[in-house]
């Protein structure tokens, strides 16, 4: 009860008080330079931000350039460890936005990225690069940051080439940073 | 005294206030921090302040929800997060991020009002070394930032916001044992609601008996870290299944405790569920139960 009544009140404060703020304020304060991080792999320490529902994370690997963030998370589908997996998050802090994709691979077992671009010098280009990605069975894909798609390396053209489609539910929401 | 304040601005507030609402909420964002550098955390909390209140949605108040990763214990007198770039985050540092996210709500303001909250996990607790102990006084400080934050709204004469604090408190990361001492830490500062966007992993999907879940949880300790104390379920509900789950979290936490409401949902885009189905799902079977909040990460 107690509970439900520090809610409640809560809501009312901030009702009222919403109701009195100026409409609109200017932005007087800009943020601050912008802050790279250099490309980098995020090993099994590093906190996931991706449930375990979601994904059963392998590895991840990270580049921002201040202005635009990607990380790609790889492993498994939560739900089915017989599906391989990757996760990209997306941030443009410019505009405000934040995208969250999934990709599937199908099933081929857990995946993990097995090369990516490192360092400063890649810090904006990378973000439209590719990076190598090893299912367990040792087939390798190569996801194309700037496509957002997912296809297998291989000669045999008539096996896996094509591109893994993002989901349906969210195919609309990867539309910045490429 | 926060206590006080709130029940006197609900007698005064209640006649103006519009009853709440049971249609499916508009999705405002959640975000996961990252950042290299104390003043790039700050940076982009700001960013994440006024983008938010740019797009916010209606006119009441609206969950602010900024995750920077897993609590941890830096030192034997600091705690904070290991934020997911791999960088050690002081509570000081969080604390003026949070002040920075307030700065960017403030000035980018158009509507509605803010709850911001300092948001971590419980990712691998255990495995970074952190004892039971330190793991309540993580809560503990977190709360204490939060109050932190609102002297500092207060002080600022931002009264479209507030603050709160979450936990994103997953079965699979770590035992049940550890993870309660985050709430328990939290409800002793006692400033601080303790929204719990987390999962209810491997918990049973049908019934109201205290089955088991994920990494030696039952039913009845992701409602302990939902709804004892300050805690307030904003339950990830990312596939049909997660509605299901937390319904059973209901049915046994009420089987003993009674009264049990959820805050709204966390949904995300790239998953099972579209953000609107998250909360129409879990509102169909827990009807009435479930506050018009929904936080999304991706949104």
């Amino acid at each position: 009860m107690l509970r439900l009544l520090t809610w409640v009140g809560a809501l009312c404060l901030l009702a009222a008080g919403a109701g009195l703020a100026v409409a609109a304020r200017g932005a007087d304060t800009e943020p601050a330079a912008p802050h790279p991080i250099p490309a980098r792999m995020l090993g099994p320490g590093v906190p996931v931000p991706v449930p375990p529902s979601i994904l059963r994370e392998r590895n991840g690997w990270l580049v921002s350039d201040g202005r635009t963030l990607v990380a790609v998370y790889a492993g498994a589908a939560g739900n089915d460890p017989s599906v391989g997996r990757l996760v990209i998050v997306r941030q443009d802090l410019v505009a405000g936005r934040q995208t969250v994709r999934t990709l599937d691979a199908g099933p081929i077992g857990a995946l993990a990225i097995a090369a990516a671009p490192l360092g400063g010098s890649v810090e904006t280009s990378a973000q439209r690069g590719s990076i190598q990605v090893r299912a367990a069975r040792g087939r390798v894909f190569r996801l194309d940051l700037g496509a957002g798609t997912l296809t297998r390396r291989s000669r045999s053209v008539d096996t896996v080439p094509r591109p893994w489609p993002p989901r349906s539910s969210d195919s609309a929401s990867d539309s910045f940073g490429r | 005294m926060r206590v006080a304040a709130v029940l006197s601005a609900l007698v005064a507030g209640l006649a103006s206030f519009p009853a709440a609402a049971a249609a499916t909420p508009s999705p405002v964002s959640a975000w996961y921090v990252y950042g290299s550098s104390p003043s790039e955390l700050a940076s982009n909390a700001y960013a994440h302040g006024c983008a938010f209140a740019r797009s916010q949605p209606g006119g009441g108040l609206r969950l602010l929800l900024l995750d920077f990763g897993a609590a941890r214990k830096l030192n034997p007198d600091t705690w904070g997060t290991i934020d997911f770039s791999d960088t050690t985050v002081s509570n000081l540092d969080i604390l003026r991020a949070l002040e920075a996210a307030a700065d960017g709500y403030h000035d980018c303001h158009v509507r509605g009002s803010a709850d911001i909250v300092y948001g971590n996990s419980n990712y691998h607790l255990s495995a970074s070394g952190m004892s039971g102990t330190d793991v309540w006084y993580a809560g503990y400080h977190q709360s204490e930032r939060a109050e932190d934050l609102a002297d500092y709204q207060v002080a600022s004469g931002y009264d479209s916001e507030t603050s709160d604090a979450a936990s994103d408190m997953e079965p699979s990361w770590d035992g049940p044992s550890i993870t309660k001492q985050l709430v328990n830490g939290d409800s002793a500062q006692g400033w601080a609601l303790y929204y719990d966007f987390g999962s209810a992993d491997g918990c049973p999907q049908s019934g109201s008996s205290d089955g088991p879940c994920n990494n030696g949880w039952h039913v009845s300790d992701v409602g302990y870290v939902s709804y004892h104390g300050l805690a307030f379920p904003l339950p990830e509900i990312y596939y049909t299944a997660n509605a299901d789950q937390w319904t059973v979290v209901r049915k046994v936490w009420n089987a003993n405790h009674g009264g049990y409401t959820f805050a709204g949902v966390t949904a995300t885009t790239g998953a099972g569920l579209a953000p609107g189905a998250a909360w129409s799902t879990l509102d169909s079977l827990n009807s009435g139960l479930v506050d018009s909040e929904m936080v999304c990460f991706g949104c």
